[in-house]
């Protein structure tokens, strides 16, 4: 056999390269050996005859070989084992993300089929008070005095002035339940507890920035954050209750009232328990009213999760 | 009305202590909170005439060392307002842990357990009396909840006890001079309905989780058919127009046709007719863009659905939607019920939509079992509402009268109707018979749903039974189940 120029690196101590026709020479011999596990760093040196070629390069060179018939690769278990980790670790990122992403989309949807049934609900409140109205207008010859506003909760409706109705808007006093103060009262409304607790809830879109806002002092555990929302996307679409008369109508203020407005004893009665449904809390004023509507700072059409800060930073890496 | 017995008189259950904590129902078994009673003193001799079931029971309470004090009084029964508590407790053996309130609230439960024995034993002069004492104690707008549960409960054995078919007979819109009247109740409503909506999930949870499935159902068709069962004021429908308009895959905005099956007289419970009800969403959808058209489909007077009465387009995925829980009218006739489901099978359609109220399971509890279970459901209810909205009394007051009243006795009329009859059983174990095929809850959906139940209490909770079932909790409870169907892919038409 003809000497084959070995290639030794050029380290500082130099290292014996395996070439491929050195390998491919290094695997005939074995095999003429019977094999890996057959053949000897000895052997192996006489059947080449490289010159150059030590029992030491050999040996190790056997070793590998041995172990993974690849010379070329240069790792060992622990790596393999790393590299698995590390993939199996990014699978599950990715899988954590794409359910993260999907309770996302759930959320996302959710909260525009709220909006929709509570869209839906305010057309037949508003039709029923149409109706309500239009029946007491003939039956009462159109007398103001007698009716109050059960949206209101100072339960006075003849006197609210034009700035009241901007500020609150039609869809405000319309619904009486959707005066903050049914989920007001005297409690301490546990939002932001609840709020920072359930992740990912729809937390960021319907309480922007975790105020006490409108349920100041809420009550309970209970949260109903869908009502307050509810009506700010209302006022958003711009939707305006049908039942805004015109001149000369107690509605000319914009409230429109739920509730049997009729003006005999019982029927006032009676709306005066429901508004009183709705345990007043004094402390709510225009401002907080304005303030609240302020904040939330409505986008027409389309409401998309307001503040998601944490879902956000999770879903961009 | 003339009593069979000369000498009213007052069952009291009094002189026990309990161990019970909370003032709900929660023995599954009434048997064990007769173990903690004092001595028994009991006269029964101006009950010779009343030998019955209901003594029977008295009589084993006393055997496991219960007692009662049965007082006998002079009084006339009407006057017997006059005879006040004290009379009784004067001769109490009370116990120092007794909690007045729990005391209250389980004496309640015992009486109505004693009033609906009567009822069934037909003992109807007994049942009178003992009903009589309870509006005594309890009213529906005051009172802890046990107490104006009780309440609704006594007026639901009362209209069992005058057999006026269920208690609905004095809600029944009519027309003319009434219609005022009717208008104040239909402004009732809707604000009860309003609130229902705003203090639980009781009727998002129906709604959302069968929309879920429809829309999953049908991401490739253009054109969607809903036959529904109830639509009421059709509220289900606004989400799932919202969602049809938004969705991304197949073909965009499908063409949405709904049938609403319409009955004789839809009693008092209805927000306006059905007629009304297809105007508003013919207008929803135009306000957000959504093909619609709506029909009627007339059911025969005794409510059978008759599938030829469908019109039917060819091309069109079909949706059968089955709404059974509160607010629908929970108590449809059985019949009716059958008559849809089954005739629904024959229409092959793309999918079943199922909510109905989840019963507990009753075993051998006959009619007693499941009064309790209708005692232990409905105090689930009331609690879930105060938990969430304590201070808003009179909001709750108003959904117990509306609604949940209502529901009661349409649930104690049909208890009561099938009282000689096997435990009837759930819709949706039916459908499983009849040969339909579940359809697997998606992970959206359940999501969807935990998230939902999020909003309000945290005892809510959302379980599991089945790949095609998920169950509405309230605490250790189960309330309401959602179940998706569809027909078996060779089913003969």
């Amino acid at each position: 056999q003809p000497d084959s120029g070995l290639v030794l690196t050029t380290d500082p101590k130099p290292r014996l390269r395996w070439t491929v026709e050195l390998h491919d020479r290094f695997v005939d011999a074995v095999t003429q050996l019977g094999g890996p596990d057959k053949a000897t760093p000895k052997t192996i040196m006489r059947v080449m005859g490289v010159k150059g070629l030590t029992l030491y390069h050999l040996k190790s060179h056997l070793q590998k070989f041995r172990l993974g018939k690849q010379p070329h690769k240069e790792f060992n278990d622990h790596s393999i084992k790393d590299v698995a980790h590390t993939w199996y670790a990014i699978r599950m990122q990715m899988e954590v993300q794409r359910r993260l992403h999907e309770q996302l989309e759930v959320q996302r949807h959710l909260q525009l089929r709220i909006e929709a049934q509570g869209k839906y609900m305010q057309s037949i409140l508003e039709k029923a008070c149409q109706t309500l109205a239009g029946e007491n207008m003939a039956a009462a010859g159109g007398a103001a005095g007698g009716y109050k506003g059960v949206g209101n909760h100072r339960g006075v409706l003849p006197h609210m002035d034009g700035a009241m109705k901007d500020n609150f808007g039609p869809t405000l006093n319309f619904s009486p339940f959707q005066d903050l103060n049914i989920y007001g009262g005297d409690q301490h409304l546990d939002i932001q507890h609840n709020v920072e607790r359930s992740s990912p809830s729809l937390d960021g879109h319907f309480m922007s920035n975790k105020r006490h806002g409108p349920y100041g002092g809420g009550g309970g555990t209970g949260k109903s954050p869908l009502i307050w929302s509810d009506e700010l996307r209302l006022q958003d679409l711009g939707m305006a209750p049908s039942c805004l008369g015109p001149q000369d109508d107690p509605f000319k203020t914009g409230v429109i009232q739920i509730g049997p407005p009729s003006i005999d004893t019982s029927g006032i009665g009676k709306l005066e328990s429901l508004s009183d449904i709705y345990d007043t809390k004094p402390g709510i004023s225009n401002d907080g009213i304005d303030e609240r509507k302020f904040e939330l700072s409505p986008k027409p059409e389309r409401p998309s999760p307001r503040r998601a800060p944490f879902q956000t930073e999770r879903m961009n890496p | 009305m003339a009593m069979a017995i000369d000498n009213a008189f007052e069952v009291d259950f009094c002189s026990y202590s309990t161990s019970t904590t909370t003032t709900t129902t929660a023995d599954e078994d009434p048997a064990c909170t007769w173990n903690h009673w004092g001595s028994p003193v009991v006269d029964w001799g101006s009950l010779s005439s009343e030998r019955d079931e209901f003594q029977d029971l008295i009589e084993s309470m006393m055997d496991d060392g219960t007692g009662f004090e049965l007082t006998r009084l002079g009084h006339d029964h009407e006057t017997s307002n006059s005879v006040s508590v004290s009379v009784s407790t004067d001769t109490m053996v009370a116990d120092e842990e007794t909690n007045g309130e729990d005391f209250k609230g389980l004496r309640m439960v015992h009486l109505l357990m004693a009033a609906a024995e009567a009822l069934m034993g037909a003992n109807k002069s007994l049942a009178r009396v003992i009903l009589v004492r309870l509006k005594e104690l309890v009213s529906p707008s005051d009172g802890t909840n046990m107490e104006r549960l009780a309440a609704y409960f006594t007026e639901a054995l009362q209209s069992l006890l005058e057999g006026s078919g269920g208690g609905h007979s004095k809600h029944l819109i009519t027309n003319g001079p009434q219609h005022h009247r009717d208008k104040h109740r239909e402004a009732d409503m809707l604000a009860a309905f309003q609130l229902l909506q705003d203090m639980s999930p009781y009727v998002k949870f129906g709604h959302f989780t069968a929309n879920q499935a429809i829309l999953e159902a049908v991401t490739h068709d253009r054109r969607i058919h809903i036959v529904d069962y109830d639509i009421m004021e059709g509220i289900q429908w606004a989400s799932l127009m919202q969602a049809l308009v938004s969705r991304k895959e197949g073909p965009l905005t499908p063409h949405l046709r709904i049938t609403a099956l319409s009955r004789g007289s839809n009693g008092w419970r209805s927000i306006g007719t059905i007629q009304e009800t297809g105007r508003r969403l013919t207008a929803f959808a135009s306000s957000i863009g959504q093909p619609f058209s709506f029909h009627q489909c007339r059911l025969d007077s005794d409510e059978t659905f008759r599938p030829s009465a469908l019109k039917l387009v060819r091309g069109e995925a079909l949706i059968i939607n089955c709404m059974l829980n509160l607010p629908h009218f929970s108590h449809r006739p059985p019949s009716s019920v059958a008559s849809f489901l089954s005739g629904a099978k024959t229409l092959n359609p793309r999918l079943v939509t199922l909510v109905e109220e989840e019963a507990g399971p009753i075993g051998d509890g006959g009619f007693m079992g499941r009064f309790m279970d209708s005692l232990h459901h409905y105090s689930a209810v009331f609690d879930s509402l105060e938990a969430g909205f304590p201070m808003q009394c009179r909001a709750r007051a108003l959904v117990e009268r509306v609604i949940l009243g209502p529901q009661i006795a349409g649930s104690l009329t049909q208890i009561y109707r099938n009282r000689n009859e096997e435990e009837s059983g759930r819709w949706s174990e039916w459908l499983d018979t009849m040969g339909f095929n579940p359809v697997s809850i998606s992970f959206a959906n359940y999501c969807q749903a935990k998230l939902l139940l999020g909003l309000f209490n945290d005892g809510y909770r959302v379980e599991e039974l089945a790949n095609n079932r998920v169950v509405l909790d309230w605490k250790s409870r189960r309330l309401l189940s959602a179940s998706i169907w569809t027909s078996p892919p060779d089913s003969d038409l």
